[in-house]
C-alpha cells in the first residue's frame, strides 16, 4: 500500500505544479488554459531533441526548452490579451483548445508519436521510508509544487506587482483606468506558468509515460486538482494534485479496480463539480 | 444525389465519402452544443466510440433487428452517456463542461485501448444491412442517415428546444426569466449532440466493420471541435462542408507528400483565428448574403417605432405625435392604443382574479456582504393596476426585481403571486406561474428571429395574427426580422412585447424605455397604461421620468436606500412630505 | 495651458450611436457638470474619453495631441483619470493596497490618507468591509494620490445617502482647486450644478444645453426643457 502511495507521489507533484499554474491563470488572467501541459510538453521535447540530436549539454538543452515553453505560452497569452481582452472566460478558454491541438500535432510531426528518449536529470533514490525507496524525482517534484504555491502566494500578497495583478483580476477595466499595464502583466503570467509547467515536465517526464498525447493530457488530472481549490486557491490545488497522485498510485496496486484508474481524474472532477455546485448560482454577467 | 454519387465514385473515393458523411453527422451534433448553445464539448468522438461500441456489441450478440436498429441503439446509448457526463457540469458555465468532457475523452481513450471493441479480437466484422452491403450501397445508406439526421436537426432548431439553446447561449438569466429551465436547455443540447455522435460512430463501425480505438482519440475530438467552431456547423450545409474538409485536408496533404498531422496543425491555427474573432465561415457567408439582399430591421436610430410599425398594427400605431411632449398627467382613454381582438379576447376568460392582490411582498431583505440592498421591504401590487417603482439610482430597484423574480435565493421575507407563495421557487418556476420580468441589460438572443423569440417567450401557441398584433401594438419590426439587426432600444421593446404575449399575471418592467427617444418613451408609457384593461395583467414599472410615472401609474412605491419610503395610490404617495423632501426636492427632473 | 477638448465625438454601442456629436472643453481648475436623464449616454461619453470603449467619430485632444487612438493606460500616463460608476474599489485589496495602485511615493500615499481621517483607522481592512461612503473615499483618496490633470467622475452618488454624498463633494472641489480639470456626471443635478462653472445637459444622445451652470441653477424651466431633449442652447 505504502509503496503504491509513494509511487504516485511523483506524478502527484507534477499534477500539483500544473494545477498551481492553472489556478494562477484562472485567477489572474481569466482562462482555463487547456494548452498548459502541452506547452510544457513541447518545451520538454525540444529539450530532448537539443540534447540527443544537437548534442547540447543536458542542462543547456533543458534551459532552452523551458524558455521556449515560456515563449510559446507568452505567444498564446499575447493572442488572448490582444483579441480576447474583454471576452468571457469561456471564450478565452475555448481559444486555448487550438494551441493544444496544434502543439500535439506539431510534436507528432517533429518528434514522432513515440515516447521520447528523455535522459533523466535526476535519478536514484533520495531516502528510504518504511522500507520503501523514495526517489529524488519524487522529493524534488513535491518540493517544487509546494515552493511554487508558496512563492505565488508571497508574490501576490507582498509585492507591488502582486497587488497590481490582484487588482487586475478583480476589476480589469478599473485597473487599466488607474494605469496598470494589463497586457504586459498578463503576458508575463502566461510566460511564467509556461516556464513552470515545462520545468515540472522536464523533471518528471523521464519516469512517466512520455509520449506527446499522455503529457498534453496531463491537463485533465491537473484541472481536477485545480478544481479542488476552485481554480482560485493554489494551496488546495497542491493538496488536490498530491492526493490524486497518491490515489492513483494506490488504485494501480489493486488488479480488480485497475480500469477505474483511467477514470480517476474524471470522477474526481465530477464529484467536485457536484459538490461545489450543490447550490444554484447565477452568474452576475449572464 | 447520394445515389448518383454512390455509383459514379471510384471505390477508393467511396470510402472517403462515407468518412465525410460520418464526420458531417458528428459535426452536426457539435454544432448544436458549440454553435447554438455556446458550450465547449471536447469528447464528440468518445460518444462516437460509444455508438460504435454498442453497434459492435449488438453485432457480436447477433441482436435482433440488424444494423439499423443497432445504429439507433448506439445513438440512444451515446445520448444517455451524454446526459450522464453533462449532468454534473451543466449547472455552471461552459468551462466546466470543457474540463469534464476532456477528462471523459482521455479516460475513455485509455480504457478503450485496454478493452477494445467487442468482436475485434476474434475478427467478427460488423454486419451491414442486407440492402446496403457493398461499399457503394453503404455509402448510399450513410447519405440517407445523414439526411434523416439533418432533417431532425433542422426541425429541432426551429422547435422550442432550438430556441432555448440559442437563448441559453446568450444569457442564462434571460432564459430562466422566460420560464425555460437553463439546465434542460443545456442538457437537451448536449444529449442530442451526443446521440448524433453515437449515430456517427455506429455508422463508422458499419463502414470499417472492425472499429479500432485509434479512430476515436481525444486529439481527433479536439480537432473536430475546432472544425465545428470555425465552420459554424449549427448550419446544416456547413456541417456537410466540415465533413468534407475532415477527409479532404489530410487526403490532399497525403497527395503532396506532406505528413498528415499538418492537417491538425492547420485546424489548430485556423481554430485560434476563428475563436479569437468570434466568427465562423458559415455565418460570414450568410451575413454577406443577407447584406446583399439588404434585409435590415425597419426601425433604426431615433425613428419613432409608431411610424415604422407594420400596417397590421391598426389603431395601436396611431402614436401620440399629436400629443407631443405635453403628457398632462390626466388620463385620456381615447388616445390609448388598443390591440385588435385575438390576444385580448384570449385573456378575458382566463379566470385571473380581477381584484385582490396580484403580488404581495412582505419583509423582503437582501444583503450583499455588509450592505443591505433591500431592508424589510413591503410592497403590495393590487390586481389590474400599473404600479410605478421609483427612487434614485442605487436605491435597490433592480435588486427588488431580481429578488421577486427568484435570482437572489439569499433574499429573506415572503412573496406571493396571486396568493401562491413564491418562497424557494426558481426563476423558471416563478415565470411559469405568471410572474414575468424584463431586464435593463440586453438579454434578447440575437440569433433568433423576432417571431421565434416572441413564441419562445410566450410559452404557448401564438397564431400568426396574434403575433403580428402584439408586435404592432408595441411598434416592433415584423416577425421575420432577425434580432441581430435590431438596435438595442427596439430589442427591449420586443422583449416587452414578447412578455406581454406570455400573458403573465404580473409583468415587471425594469426601465423598458432606456435607449428610446422622448416621443417613443411617452408612446410606450401610453401602451403600458392599457395593459391591465386589455390583457388583465398587473404591471410593475421601474421608470425615471416622473412625468411619465404620473401619467401611467395608478400606484406608486418609492424606494430609497433599500427601504420603502412610501407606497400606495399615486396621489397619496406624491403628496407624502417624506417623498417630497427626499425625492422631489433634489431630483425632480429625473 | 493644458486642456482636454472633446471635439464632435460620437460613441456607439451595438447597433447604433448612444451619444452623438458632443463637443466640450474641460478647463483645469474647474468642474464641468454633465447631467441628463438616465440612458442619455453620459457614461458612454466618459467611457469614450478614457478609452473604455472606442469612439466612432470625432476627436479627443489632450494638450494639443489627439488621444482617441491611444490605449487606456497611455491616456492615464498623460494625466487622465476616470472614476467609474458605482464603487470602483478592489474589494479584496486593503485600503492601503488600493491606494498603492496610484501612489507613486510614500509621501503621495500619506498625503492622500491624511485627507481622510476615517480611512486612516481602517487602512489594513479589505475595501469590501467598508461602508459605501468609505469606499467612495478610497476612490477619492486614490484620485488624490494619482494627481491627475484631468478627472472624469461618473455618478459618484450611486447608492449613497445625499448626506454622505454631500460630504464627498467638497473633495471633488478640492481636486479641482489643486489644478485638475473635472468632468462630473451626476444624477443629483442641483448638487452637481452647485459646484460647476460650466454645464452640459444631454438627453436622447444629444446635447440639449451647453453653457454656464449658474443659468441652469437659476432657471428651472430651462433645465426642464433641456432634459426633455429640446435644444435649449
Amino acid at each position: 500500500m505504502l509503496q503504491g502511495a509513494l509511487a504516485g507521489l511523483a506524478a502527484g507533484g507534477l499534477y500539483a505544479a500544473l494545477a498551481v499554474c492553472l489556478t494562477l491563470m484562472s485567477r489572474l488572467v481569466r482562462v482555463v488554459n487547456f494548452s498548459q501541459a502541452a506547452t510544457g510538453m513541447f518545451g520538454a521535447f525540444v529539450a530532448v531533441w537539443l540534447v540527443t540530436a544537437a548534442g547540447l549539454p543536458i542542462w543547456l538543452g533543458s534551459v532552452l526548452g523551458i524558455l521556449l515553453a515560456g515563449a510559446l505560452s507568452a505567444a498564446i497569452g499575447w493572442i488572448a490579451a490582444t483579441w480576447l481582452s474583454e471576452a468571457s472566460t469561456t471564450a478565452r478558454s475555448a481559444m486555448t483548445v487550438g494551441p493544444l491541438l496544434l502543439l500535439i500535432s506539431l510534436s507528432f510531426i517533429l518528434f514522432g508519436n513515440k515516447p521520447q528518449p528523455f535522459s533523466p536529470i535526476l535519478g536514484g533514490p533520495a531516502f528510504e521510508f518504511g522500507g520503501v525507496v523514495v526517489s529524488q524525482v519524487t522529493v524534488v517534484m513535491v518540493l517544487l509544487a509546494v515552493v511554487v504555491a508558496v512563492a505565488v502566494q508571497l508574490i501576490l500578497t507582498k509585492t507591488a506587482v502582486g497587488t497590481q495583478l490582484r487588482a487586475l483580476s478583480e476589476r480589469p477595466t478599473t485597473a487599466e483606468l488607474l494605469g496598470i499595464p494589463s497586457k504586459p502583466l498578463s503576458i508575463a503570467v502566461w510566460a511564467a506558468t509556461g516556464v513552470i509547467s515545462a520545468i515540472a515536465i522536464v523533471i518528471v517526464a523521464p519516469s512517466q509515460s512520455n509520449d506527446a498525447t499522455s503529457l498534453a493530457m496531463l491537463i485533465v488530472p491537473a484541472s481536477a486538482a485545480a478544481l479542488l481549490g476552485g481554480f482560485t486557491r493554489p494551496g488546495l490545488a497542491v493538496v488536490g494534485g498530491l492526493a490524486l497522485g497518491v490515489l492513483s498510485g494506490l488504485v494501480a496496486q489493486i488488479e480488480e479496480v485497475a480500469l477505474i484508474r483511467n477514470f480517476l481524474p474524471f470522477l474526481f472532477i465530477v464529484v467536485l463539480l457536484l459538490w461545489t455546485q450543490r447550490k444554484e448560482v447565477w452568474d452576475s454577467a449572464r | 444525389m447520394g445515389y448518383v454519387l454512390s455509383i459514379s465514385l471510384s471505390g477508393y473515393f467511396v470510402f472517403f465519402a462515407v468518412s465525410a458523411v460520418t464526420a458531417a453527422i458528428a459535426l452536426l451534433g457539435l454544432g448544436i452544443v458549440t454553435g447554438s448553445a455556446g458550450m465547449i464539448a471536447l469528447c464528440q468522438l468518445t460518444f462516437a466510440a460509444v455508438g460504435a461500441w454498442v453497434v459492435s456489441l449488438l453485432n457480436v450478440m447477433e441482436a435482433p433487428g440488424g444494423f439499423i436498429v443497432w445504429l439507433v441503439a448506439g445513438g440512444i446509448a451515446a445520448g444517455a452517456a451524454g446526459i450522464l457526463v453533462g449532468l454534473p457540469a451543466l449547472r455552471l458555465r461552459g468551462v466546466n463542461l470543457a474540463v469534464v468532457t476532456l477528462g471523459f475523452a482521455a479516460a475513455a481513450d485509455v480504457t478503450l485501448q485496454q478493452i477494445q471493441f467487442p468482436g475485434s479480437k476474434d475478427g467478427i466484422p460488423v454486419e451491414r444491412p442486407d440492402a446496403f452491403s457493398d461499399d457503394r450501397q453503404f455509402f448510399f445508406f450513410s447519405v440517407i442517415v445523414l439526411v434523416v439526421c439533418a432533417l431532425g436537426v433542422f426541425w429541432l432548431q426551429r422547435s422550442r428546444w432550438g430556441a432555448s439553446w440559442k437563448s441559453v447561449a446568450f444569457s442564462e438569466r434571460g432564459t430562466a426569466a422566460v420560464g425555460q429551465s437553463v439546465r434542460t436547455a443545456k442538457l437537451t443540447a448536449f444529449a442530442v449532440s451526443a446521440a448524433l455522435g453515437g449515430v456517427s460512430g455506429g455508422l463508422l463501425a458499419g463502414q470499417v466493420q472492425l472499429p479500432f480505438p485509434s479512430s476515436f482519440t481525444p486529439i481527433q475530438s479536439l480537432a473536430l471541435y475546432v472544425l465545428a467552431v470555425m465552420s459554424g456547423t449549427q448550419l446544416i450545409d456547413m456541417a456537410v462542408f466540415g465533413g468534407i474538409m475532415w477527409v479532404l485536408v489530410p487526403e490532399l496533404l497525403k497527395r503532396f507528400g506532406i505528413p498528415q498531422d499538418w492537417g491538425f496543425v492547420i485546424f489548430g491555427a485556423l481554430g485560434v483565428q476563428a475563436l479569437t474573432s468570434g466568427t465562423n465561415l458559415g455565418e460570414e457567408i450568410r451575413n454577406a448574403w443577407w447584406k446583399r439582399r439588404g434585409r435590415v430591421a425597419p426601425r433604426s436610430g431615433t425613428t419613432a417605432p409608431v411610424e415604422a410599425a407594420p400596417a397590421s398594427a391598426g389603431p395601436g400605431a396611431r402614436g401620440l405625435d399629436d400629443r407631443g411632449g405635453t403628457h398632462d398627467g390626466g388620463s385620456s382613454p381615447a388616445a390609448a392604443p388598443s390591440p385588435s381582438s385575438p390576444l385580448a379576447a384570449g385573456t378575458a376568460g382566463s379566470g385571473r382574479p380581477a381584484h385582490g392582490l396580484a403580488l404581495a411582498v412582505d419583509h423582503l431583505t437582501v444583503q450583499f456582504g455588509a450592505l443591505k440592498a433591500l431592508d424589510d421591504v413591503n410592497v403590495e401590487v393590487p390586481a389590474g393596476t400599473v404600479m410605478g417603482l421609483i427612487g434614485p439610482n442605487g436605491a435597490g430597484k433592480s435588486t427588488f426585481v431580481d429578488a421577486i423574480s427568484g435570482f437572489l435565493p439569499q433574499a429573506t421575507g415572503t412573496m406571493s403571486l396571486g396568493g401562491t407563495p413564491l418562497k424557494g421557487l426558481s426563476p423558471t418556476h416563478r415565470a411559469r406561474l405568471g410572474l414575468r420580468r424584463t431586464f435593463q441589460q440586453d438579454r434578447v438572443p440575437p440569433s433568433l428571429t423576432v417571431g421565434a423569440y416572441v413564441r419562445f417567450v410566450a410559452r404557448r401557441h401564438v397564431s400568426d395574427a396574434e403575433l403580428a398584433d402584439v408586435l404592432g401594438f408595441f411598434g416592433c419590426p415584423s416577425a421575420g426580422t432577425r434580432l441581430s439587426t435590431a438596435d438595442i432600444g427596439t430589442r427591449r421593446l420586443i422583449e416587452v412585447a414578447a412578455n406581454v404575449a406570455a400573458k403573465p399575471s404580473v409583468l415587471v418592467l425594469d426601465e423598458p424605455a432606456a435607449g428610446l427617444s422622448h416621443e417613443e418613451h411617452v408612446a410606450l408609457g401610453e401602451r403600458l397604461r392599457t395593459l391591465p384593461s386589455t390583457y388583465g395583467m398587473s404591471v410593475v414599472l421601474i421608470e425615471h421620468d416622473l412625468d411619465l410615472v404620473r401619467a401611467v401609474c395608478s400606484q406608486l412605491t418609492v424606494l430609497d436606500f433599500g427601504k420603502v419610503l412610501a407606497s400606495g395610490p399615486q396621489d397619496e404617495v406624491l403628496a407624502n412630505p417624506a417623498v417630497i423632501k427626499a425625492y422631489m426636492g433634489e431630483t425632480e427632473m429625473l | 495651458m493644458s486642456s482636454l477638448v472633446v471635439d464632435n465625438v460620437t460613441v456607439s454601442r451595438g447597433a447604433g450611436p448612444v451619444i452623438a456629436n458632443v463637443s466640450l472643453t474641460v478647463t483645469p481648475g474647474e468642474v464641468t457638470a454633465l447631467v441628463g436623464p438616465n440612458g442619455a449616454g453620459k457614461t458612454s461619453l466618459l467611457d469614450g474619453i478614457s478609452g473604455v470603449v472606442g469612439v466612432s467619430g470625432g476627436r479627443i485632444v489632450l494638450d494639443g495631441d489627439p488621444i482617441e487612438k491611444l490605449s487606456r493606460v497611455a491616456r492615464v500616463k498623460r494625466g487622465l483619470l476616470h472614476i467609474e460608476q458605482g464603487r470602483a474599489v478592489f474589494p479584496s485589496l486593503t485600503v492601503r493596497e488600493n491606494l498603492s495602485l496610484t501612489a507613486r511615493t510614500g509621501a503621495d500615499m500619506d498625503a492622500a490618507i491624511g485627507r481622510f481621517p476615517e480611512l486612516e483607522k481602517r487602512i489594513n481592512s479589505p475595501a469590501a468591509l467598508l461602508s459605501g461612503g468609505e469606499q467612495q473615499m478610497v476612490v477619492l483618496a486614490r484620485a488624490f494620490a494619482a494627481k491627475p490633470r484631468f478627472l472624469l467622475i461618473d455618478e459618484m452618488s450611486l447608492g449613497l445617502a445625499p448626506v454622505v454624498f454631500m460630504r464627498l463633494l467638497p473633495y471633488v472641489e478640492e481636486l479641482a482647486q489643486s489644478g485638475a480639470g473635472v468632468l462630473l456626471v451626476e444624477q443629483f443635478t442641483h448638487l452637481a450644478l452647485g459646484i460647476a462653472r460650466e454645464a452640459l445637459v444631454v438627453a436622447g444622445g444629444k446635447v440639449g444645453y451647453h453653457g454656464p451652470a449658474s443659468a441652469l441653477r437659476d432657471d428651472s424651466e430651462l433645465l426642464h426643457r433641456a432634459y426633455l431633449g429640446g435644444s435649449a442652447a
